[in-house]
């Protein structure tokens, strides 16, 4: 345990699978990256080898938490995964994230990290009771359901077990596959890794304890400061319909609880009433949100309750209950916890339907299958084009004759979840499945790996069967729609296509918090990471629910004027929205290498019309250094976080060995500049971003991240700043670092 | 014999100073139903008791228990409210039905355990080191004269007592001096103290979720 500190276990394991040889190391030489995402990355740029792939024996996985993880700060409970990740062109470095329980059992146990390296000859897995190190033979669960993992893990260990895990998307060495924690806990991206790797689960107890430094009236005191900021999930600080004690309610705000609302599968069902933001013991209600994924009327027969992660008052989970995922689709259990995409997913791929029983079996069933099977859709993408290719017809072209016939499409349009079982089967089985299954081994892949430079498809059985030079796909733009773009009868490409979402060029994942909320700041936070960018810095102000003007007042007092636009009236870019963005992407990384979640912080509003609505940004310097022990400011945390990103940045540079981001990775996609084709950019009513705009942006952008103009690679000057000499010496040395 | 309801019912209030012994104290405090030689002193306070139907799973209990005791560290072995350990799979740990059992991975139930303030682990600790805190009722450790053995914890029918690895001394609820920290902070209203009197309903409520399903 860490004695000099509060906050840090003080070890990180260091497994080596190839020799089964388990090390500890000191955390101490990772504290200038505070922990989470800044110990993964440190570590891989280290341990960098060149031109590798994602499932390679020579890749590393980090399973990090921060010094907040544990330690009973207000949401502080996720996990981050680095490593490189197969969904992404090159197999760039991607951080994928869970919440649940796990971070503070690691922590519990005595480390604030796992570097997972090598690859075992046997299927293993990694057994930590404190000191207790261990791989185990994993003979009995290679091949089991994620939750049937979790159990038989627990069961081995005992039953206080935290639990991650692969499914046997991940075995199968599917691309877009999780490794996953407790029910619906999922970091996309990097399931194959631990699969290529042979190891199945990791099994954590910790007897220990995480040491804060501050005292029970201090942490109280901060909790209590929190709690009159904090709002409800994405920090919607307004109830999302009319209550007595709200000043304003707002469609957008994801504070659902209130009048109306019940937790109706509850065996005593609960009924939510008025959720006053000052009521402290109605916190854990106030979200409530099963209603955005089910509507109302269906979201009252289900919900059983709010759930989430470890120290979380706000609990943006939903625990449903759905008596005919046994009775009509035979499955263990009728019961499934999820939010967002767990839920959304499923229904992507069926059309998205509205609300009804229907919908409702779609997504409680196909999160089932999904999670249980471990299946990842990068946020989307894998989604969007199941669906769109329907809508396009394009399947009938894309799948050998039998396999097409033996595909019930008449379930998909008849929206019948039972369509769902089989769909997941041949995302997760791949080539295991019976069959041809190009569909399955097509969508589980990532669709970097059968596009062109120009966006258009391969002929999928080429690419698939590894032939060197693949045939095109020949499809074309066939929808009425598409005329009014000019495109019908051409070359079909997945970068003109708006249908499928893929924003950037280079990291071709869905859209995430985009141009559809925050104009160019959400367009250029979509641009610096290698997949999506998972950033809500900034959903959590401008979705908070408080009238435009109230919102714009704290962007312009933080920004500058003109930082925040009203959504889909998009004035040109500005110095402020530059400094929006950057804002936006230190407090992710911060959030990920703290670790907070980033799916409520940073709080800089809050439903107190006493404060005029104003929240505080400096929580989390606050948090650390009550935890810690060592004093720091807002200003001096946000240093350590940015040195992170430049970190990311300058190995995004080194593993696509080229220095010009510009043009060969902060590219977006044609749609997003040609939407709404009656319409320019900056008109009202449309979210289509400018070319020479975008060019604008990623000059100012670049201008306020110390990176060089022409390339977008941090310069020396800008490495040096945050103690990066060495990067700064090593992408010299190979000629990547700008003059 | 007379049931727990009728028992109050009848107007038999529960008081400071009385002594209970048989099917009503054995229910409220968890201790073995069957054994009448337990007695209980009553004494003014009560017992803090969960809702699963409320509990949200956020562990705040827990870490405002460890925070507000000692060393400011945190873990749930150094609270006194458990909830992790029955967080995943329910009371009755991994089942072959598990899907069917309490739990994160079960039904979506939690049920936290806590202090009932019985008289086992002062009966079972060989040094006389649990005794009562008249303000409170609550059976508080000595810090002077635990050893450490772990005899109460072995013995407490709930299972809320830890030995702490450092200090190798019991941890047990002492309720705050009738200001739980752990109430303070639960998101939900899930966790209350309730009064001898008002207790009833409520374990009567919680130990439906301790059974096997
Ligand atoms: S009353 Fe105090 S000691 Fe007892 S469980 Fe709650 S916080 Fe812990
Ligand atoms: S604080 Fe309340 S809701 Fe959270 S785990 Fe404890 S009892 Fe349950």
């Amino acid at each position: 345990m860490n004695t000099e500190f509060g906050g840090w276990a003080g070890y990180v394991l260091r497994v080596d699978l190839t020799n089964n040889i388990i090390k500890k190391e000191s955390t101490n030489k990772y504290h200038n990256y505070i922990g989470g995402m800044g110990i993964g990355y440190k570590v891989l740029w280290d341990n960098h080898k060149d031109g590798i792939k994602a499932t390679d024996e020579g890749n590393r996985l980090i399973i990090s938490a921060g010094p907040l993880s544990g330690s009973g700060a207000i949401c502080s409970a996720r996990t981050t995964i680095t490593s490189r990740s197969p969904v992404i062109r090159q197999h760039l470095i991607t951080d994928g994230h869970f919440g649940g329980h796990f971070s503070p059992e690691l922590k519990y146990a005595g480390y604030d990290a796992i570097i997972i390296e090598g690859k075992s000859p046997t299927p293993v897995w990694l057994k930590i009771i404190d000191d207790e190190v261990t791989l185990e033979p994993a003979d009995t669960i290679w091949g089991k359901g994620m939750f049937d993992t979790f159990a038989a893990v627990a069961k081995m260990m005992g039953q206080q077990a935290q639990v991650a895990a692969i499914g046997p998307a991940g075995e199968n060495l599917v691309s877009q596959s999780t490794i996953q924690t407790q029910g619906g806990h999922s970091a996309g991206g990097h399931g194959a890794v631990l699969g290529s790797k042979q190891l199945k689960a990791i099994g954590v107890i910790g007897s220990g304890v995480v040491n804060v430094v501050a005292n029970n009236e201090q942490l109280r005191k901060l909790d209590d400061h929190i709690l009159g900021i904090i709002g409800a999930n994405n920090q919607g600080v307004v109830p999302h319909q009319p209550q007595t004690w709200a000043e304003y309610s707002s469609s957008i705000s994801r504070w659902r609880g209130g009048p109306g609302v019940k937790w109706g599968a509850a065996d005593n069902p609960v009924d939510v009433g008025e959720t006053p933001w000052n009521d402290r013991q109605k916190v854990g209600m106030r979200t409530s949100m099963a209603e955005m994924y089910f509507g109302r009327e269906e979201a009252n027969k289900i919900f059983k309750r709010p759930s989430g992660c470890h120290s979380c008052p706000i609990r943006c989970f939903c625990e449903v209950k759905n008596p005919k995922m046994k009775t009509e689709y035979k499955l263990p259990t009728d019961n499934i916890s999820n939010t967002c995409m767990g839920f959304l997913d499923p229904w992507y791929v069926m059309g998205l339907p509205g609300n009804s029983e229907k919908r409702t079996d779609i997504q409680t069933v196909g999160a089932y299958h999904m999670d249980n099977y471990g299946v990842w859709s990068a946020y989307g993408q894998l989604s969007h084009i199941m669906r769109e290719f329907i809508t396009r017809d394009f399947w009938k072209e894309l799948l050998p004759a039998q396999e097409f016939a033996a595909i019930n499409w008449q379930q998909q349009k008849d929206l019948d979840a039972h369509f769902m079982e089989d769909f997941y089967t041949r995302l997760a089985f791949g080539l295991q499945y019976n069959g041809s299954n190009i569909l399955g081994r097509f969508l589980g892949k990532g669709v970097h790996e059968f596009i062109n430079e120009e966006g258009e498809l391969y002929n999928i059985q080429d690419v698939l069967n590894g032939v060197e030079t693949p045939r095109m796909a020949k499809l074309s733009f066939n929808l009425e729609s598409d005329a009014a773009y000019g495109l019908l009868g051409k070359t079909y490409s997945v970068f003109l296509d708006k249908g499928v979402k893929v924003f950037n060029r280079s990291m071709v994942g869905g859209t995430h918090h985009a141009s559809e909320t925050a104009g160019q700041v959400g367009a250029l936070l979509n641009t610096v990471f290698n997949r999506d960018p998972q950033c809500h810095s900034h959903i959590n102000l401008v979705n908070c629910g408080l009238p435009y003007g109230k919102i714009s007042e704290v962007a312009d007092k933080m920004w500058g004027a003109g930082a925040f636009d009203p959504v889909k009236h998009y004035k040109p870019m500005n110095i402020a929205k530059a400094k929006f963005a950057k804002w936006c992407l230190v407090k992710n990384v911060l959030h990920d290498s703290l670790t907070l979640c980033n799916w409520m912080f940073p709080l800089i509003v809050s439903p107190d019309a006493k404060k005029d609505y104003q929240g505080d940004s400096s929580i989390e310097s606050q948090m650390f250094s009550l935890v810690t022990g060592i004093q720091t400011s807002e200003q001096e945390l946000d240093d350590k976080a940015e040195g992170i990103l430049q970190l990311h940045r300058a190995l995004s540079v080194l593993q696509m060995q080229e220095m010009d981001q510009r043009n060969q990775h902060d590219v977006l996609t044609e749609w997003v500049y040609d939407l709404d084709p009656d319409k320019v950019f900056g008109d009202e009513g449309t979210i289509k971003m400018g070319r020479e705009d975008m060019q604008l942006g990623l000059d100012l952008f670049y201008a306020e991240m110390g990176w060089d103009r022409e390339t977008g690679t941090p310069t020396r000057a800008t490495l040096e700043k945050f103690k990066l000499g060495y990067v700064a010496d090593k992408l010299e040395s190979l000629g990547l670092l700008p003059a | 014999m007379i049931t727990r309801r009728a028992l109050l019912s009848n107007g038999a209030k529960v008081a400071v100073g009385t002594v209970y012994c048989g099917s009503l104290v054995s229910f409220l405090t968890g201790c073995n139903s069957d054994d009448d030689n337990i007695k209980i002193e009553v004494l003014p306070g009560g017992l803090m008791v969960v809702d699963p139907v409320l509990c949200v799973g956020c562990r705040r209990c827990e870490i405002a228990c460890s925070w507000s005791h000692g060393k400011s560290a945190v873990s749930p072995n150094t609270a006194r409210i458990k909830v992790v350990k029955n967080l995943n799979f329910g009371p009755h740990g991994v089942q072959d039905n598990y899907h069917q059992q309490r739990g994160e991975e079960g039904d979506g139930t939690i049920v936290p355990e806590t202090c009932r303030q019985c008289n086992v682990c002062m009966a079972a600790c060989p040094q006389q080191a649990i005794s009562i805190d008249e303000a409170t009722g609550a059976r508080v450790v000595d810090e002077e004269l635990c050893i450490g053995c772990g005899y109460c914890a072995e013995n407490c029918p709930q299972q809320v007592i830890t030995i702490d690895k450092l200090t190798e001394k019991a941890l047990k609820c002492d309720l705050c001096q009738g200001k739980p920290n752990c109430a303070e902070v639960c998101p939900t209203g899930a966790i209350k103290f309730y009064t001898w009197e008002e207790a009833v309903a409520e374990v009567e409520h919680h130990e439906k979720y301790l059974k096997l399903i």
